[in-house]
């Protein structure tokens, strides 16, 4: 900063360019005041600067996109966290657990002796506070996000008011909290990994508009302020942290309203990590450098191409006139040619979708479909017996491919559609505004749209059970197999970890052969990292580990 | 001209009405349901939507909150009529209602922290577009024909044609990226208000990119007005009767001509500024700017009919006072135009 004013003078005279320079060199008067809790350390150079969109959330009752959850997670500590090294769920907040023989109660021992940053205990009362307010209709505006607590009992009694608490979750004493289900589900510690699933202090109860925009955490980073919209969220480190403490001094996120303008602001040396724009991968891959496991940054090699656990989807409605054959399904699955749509749209970045799990939930070489890679004599031969090609090469299967505009779907439909005429289907493209094409996929007013699906959970059961079980709310295909929900109904019951992979590793292929849901590709990561990050890894579910990051 | 405001301001409650009383049953016409789309595609679960709506006064609710079913266990629509006289009657308390998509914020807070920016950005603009547009429009009729003139017209139709996101992120590139590199970070300007630890708006550096990009379009279009209108009163007799009386050509133009070419260009520039305050969504998405035109697009694909309503409220007002303010100028402007219903002189 100090070169940059000695070289002002240096450099112009002008009292535009010297004013417009005492402002950049962050010499003049900071105007907003009451953002700073006593210190600098949000002005420190050991500051991370992180792009994100304006979130919806970011106090842990209604954390629920990728944005708010992005800061949400450095500053709450939940239970649980998900290692993506080992693939394996470890301790947080809670040092060790404990779950009776049927998988309904799980006991949980927390770290003694952690504290909020207003120096509030960490116990167990304040998990089932922190879980209350997900569950309480009477928020000023309720919990978009109670079906977390889905299993647990006594949610529901709650949101419907009546109840007044969560009957599932006790405090025991001070540091064990005991939680009940309403049926067995093995995987619950991975939900209690959720960021959203964390304690909260008192004070959450006492001012909750204030802990709307500067909630008070329990992690290893406490906000600076508050969150002014469409602006700025600044954290800083908190040194009372009972873990490790985090190596950067804090993170600036710089709120966008457009990738590309991040993008501009990320080659002025403004930001340090942001997204990059469609088209310009392997160009700013060449600039760059590739990270050499897709997640971690590290300088030369800063662009993460890393798989994600998400899956980008065809679903089909099958309960309409056409697609409720199994065999127009599958065929159509055959007919698409994945690692073109791959290659052409998104410079060979993403992976092929040949099941339900991507890659880092389950890469078991078994989990492919029988009829999801591309073969377009195989789709062509099995239409051939119950709709024989006419003259013209078509068969007299008609269908809608629809899709929401603006999303660059456009692209792939085309592609798709391209791909299904080879076969002899008639495909006619519906181009929806986002709104409107929620509604249509909500009625069921449609044969074949577009869906893309991003884990709540790194598991696997979180693939299947909200997309094909019968009675699912996001079941759009209005799919239904008695086998299937009885089959996933069991597997959340199997305490053994292995034993339940097995089980939901049969499921997929259950599904796989009546093809509900044609996969297409599993997202990967299209960002970049500034020299400036000596260290820093962004996880599969796109969740930058802010609290071993560190800067040059 | 005080009787003539009352009335005009009187004439301002049914145009209100009308627009109002139209968007709001645009609601249940546009598709698409803003409860269901809190979510997006992961769905909300039924009890949660259900108190969702109630929170929102969507369905019927009793005193305690607490909806109230139908003889089929189903939860009663609020009628749009109620809804409608419940957001007058909360308009007439200073109440616009809670977002859906914000964690109920209250609207008047949302576009309270988003009004002075856009007002702000606005007012720059409009000096930009004011002094550059008119002086440039100047030159170039007074000195007709000459290199200016051909300089100013290349320029305005160049400013015309270019869009002005487009313009926007070349002035990104030159001032932030390409200056930057160029003088080793010495003089660069903001591009998006990442800088400090906060975004910087407060401080004026951050406006000359945007209400730059902001009155670029509506500068050129000044300038033309301008430009034609100054060469019509000038070949007017009266100019010429001045001209022949023996006053300087500098004060025939100053006193005589400027006044009355001014009419139509305040009457643009007041309605550019009329929509400026309604927010610009390009400019404000390409320079990151906290405004309320972003803020509106986004309610508005997202169905968040509070926020709409609220901006399209205030909005209405600006512009029906910005048109009241243009007409009163007229009888500064032009002394033979007045509102009393007598006769000029």
């Amino acid at each position: 900063m100090a070169d940059m004013m000695m070289n002002r003078r240096a450099f112009v005279g002008g009292s535009l360019a010297a004013s417009a320079l005492a402002a950049l060199a962050g010499c003049g008067k900071k105007t907003d005041g009451g953002t700073t809790t006593g210190g600098t350390a949000t002005d420190s150079a050991n500051v991370l600067k992180f792009y994100i969109n304006n979130p919806v959330a970011i106090d842990p009752y209604n954390t629920q996109e990728s944005e708010g959850t992005q800061v949400e997670h450095v500053m709450f500590d939940a239970l649980t966290d998900y290692d993506w090294n080992t693939n394996e769920i470890v301790p947080k907040a809670a040092e060790y657990w404990d779950v009776n023989d049927d998988a309904t109660e799980f006991t949980f021992h927390l770290v003694e002796g952690a504290t909020f940053h207003n120096g509030d205990p960490v116990d167990a009362a304040s998990f089932k506070r922190g879980w209350e307010r997900i569950c309480d209709p009477n928020m000023t505006t309720p919990s978009e996000i109670r079906y977390h607590l889905d299993p647990d009992k006594g949610a529901l009694e709650m949101a419907e008011g009546k109840a007044t608490e969560l009957t599932g979750v006790e405090a025991v004493d001070d540091y064990t909290l005991k939680v009940t289900l309403t049926a067995p589900m093995a995987d619950f510690p991975y939900i209690c990994a959720h960021p959203a699933l964390v304690p909260v202090p008192q004070a959450a109860l006492d001012d909750p508009e204030k802990f709307l925009v500067a909630p008070i955490d329990n992690g290893p980073f406490m906000i600076d302020g508050e969150w002014v919209a469409d602006q700025y969220i600044n954290l800083v480190r908190y040194d009372n942290y009972y873990g490790t403490p985090a190596a950067i001094d804090g993170i600036y996120f710089s709120i966008q309203k457009d990738p590309d303008t991040a993008f501009r602001e990320f080659e002025a040396g403004n930001i340090d990590f942001t997204s990059i724009p469609s088209g310009r991968m392997s160009e700013i891959s060449e600039k760059y450098g590739l990270s050499d496991d897709g997640y971690t940054v590290t300088p030369g090699a800063q662009v993460l191409t890393g798989a994600e656990a998400s899956i980008y989807y065809l679903c089909v409605n099958c309960e309409d006139e056409v697609m409720k054959d199994p065999v127009i399904r599958n065929a159509i699955s055959l007919a698409i040619n994945r690692q073109n749509i791959i290659d052409t749209v998104f410079e060979g970045t993403r992976v092929p979708a040949d099941c339900i799990f991507p890659k880092v939930i389950d890469d078991d070489p078994s989990n492919a479909w029988e009829n999801s890679h591309y073969d377009l004599e195989a789709a062509a031969k099995m239409l051939d017996e119950k709709y024989p090609a006419g003259s013209d090469g078509k068969r007299g299967i008609k269908i809608k491919l629809s899709y929401n505009s603006g999303g660059g779907h456009e692209d792939i439909m085309s592609i798709i559609q391209g791909d299904l005429e080879k076969i002899g289907i008639e495909v006619q493209q519906e181009s929806l505004e986002w709104a409107a094409y929620l509604d249509a996929l909500g009625d069921g007013n449609y044969q074949i749209g577009r869906l893309g699906w991003i884990a709540d959970y790194p598991t696997m059961d979180n693939f299947l059970y909200p997309n094909v079980l019968s009675t699912s709310e996001n079941n759009y295909s209005k799919y239904v197999n008695a086998e299937v929900d009885k089959a996933m109904n069991d597997a959340r019951q199997i305490v053994d970890d292995e034993e339940r992979k097995a089980a939901y590793r049969k499921i997929n292929q259950m599904v796989g052969a009546d093809m509900p849901i044609i996969p297409v590709m599993f997202y990967s990561h299209n960002h970049v990292g500034s020299e400036r990050l000596a260290s820093f890894f962004y996880d599969a579910q796109g969740k930058a580990e802010f609290a071993v990051a560190e800067l040059v | 001209m005080i009787k003539y405001i009352i009335k005009r301001i009187i004439q301002f409650i049914p145009v209100f009405l009308g627009v109002t009383l139209i968007l709001f049953a645009m609601q249940n016409i546009v598709p698409g349901d803003p409860i269901k789309l809190i979510a997006g595609e992961k769905k909300l679960d039924p009890q949660t939507e259900i108190n969702l709506r109630a929170t929102y006064h969507l369905i019927e609710t009793d005193e305690n909150g607490n909806p109230i079913l139908d003889e089929n266990g189903n939860t009663i629509e609020t009628p749009l009529w109620k809804r409608y006289i419940s957001y007058i009657t909360g308009l007439l308390h200073g109440d616009l209602g809670r977002s859906y998509q914000q964690n109920g914020k209250p609207v008047t807070a949302i576009l309270g922290q988003k009004y002075p920016y856009t007002f702000r950005l606005a007012l720059v603009a409009i000096v930009i577009e004011s002094i550059l547009g008119i002086g440039a429009g100047m030159i170039s009729a007074i000195k007709r024909y000459s290199a200016w003139d051909v300089g100013v017209t290349l320029v305005t139709s160049t400013m015309v044609a270019m869009p002005a996101f487009w313009f926007g992120m070349l002035q990104q590139l030159f001032w932030g990226i390409f200056l930057k590199n160029v003088t080793n970070g010495a003089f660069y300007l903001p591009i998006s208000g990442v800088g400090g630890p906060h975004a910087e708006f407060e401080n004026w550096v951050y406006y000359i990119l945007p209400a730059l990009t902001l009155a670029a379009v509506s500068t050129a279009y000044t300038a033309r007005i301008m430009r034609s209108q100054l060469l019509e009163v000038l070949n007017q007799d009266y100019i010429r009767t001045a001209r022949a009386k023996g006053l300087s050509r500098r004060a025939v133009i100053w006193r005589h001509a400027l006044k009355n070419a001014l009419i139509p260009v305040v009457t643009y520039i007041g309605m550019d500024f009329g929509g400026m305050l309604a927010g610009a969504i390009l400019t404000e998405t390409v320079f990151n700017w906290p405004g309320v035109g972003f803020e509106t697009y986004r309610a508005i694909s997202q169905r968040d009919w509070p926020i709409v309503m609220g901006s399209v409220t205030v909005i209405v007002i600006v512009v029906m006072v910005i048109n009241l303010l243009v007409d009163i100028s007229y009888a500064f402007l032009d002394p033979r135009i007045r509102f009393d219903g007598s006769k000029g002189e």
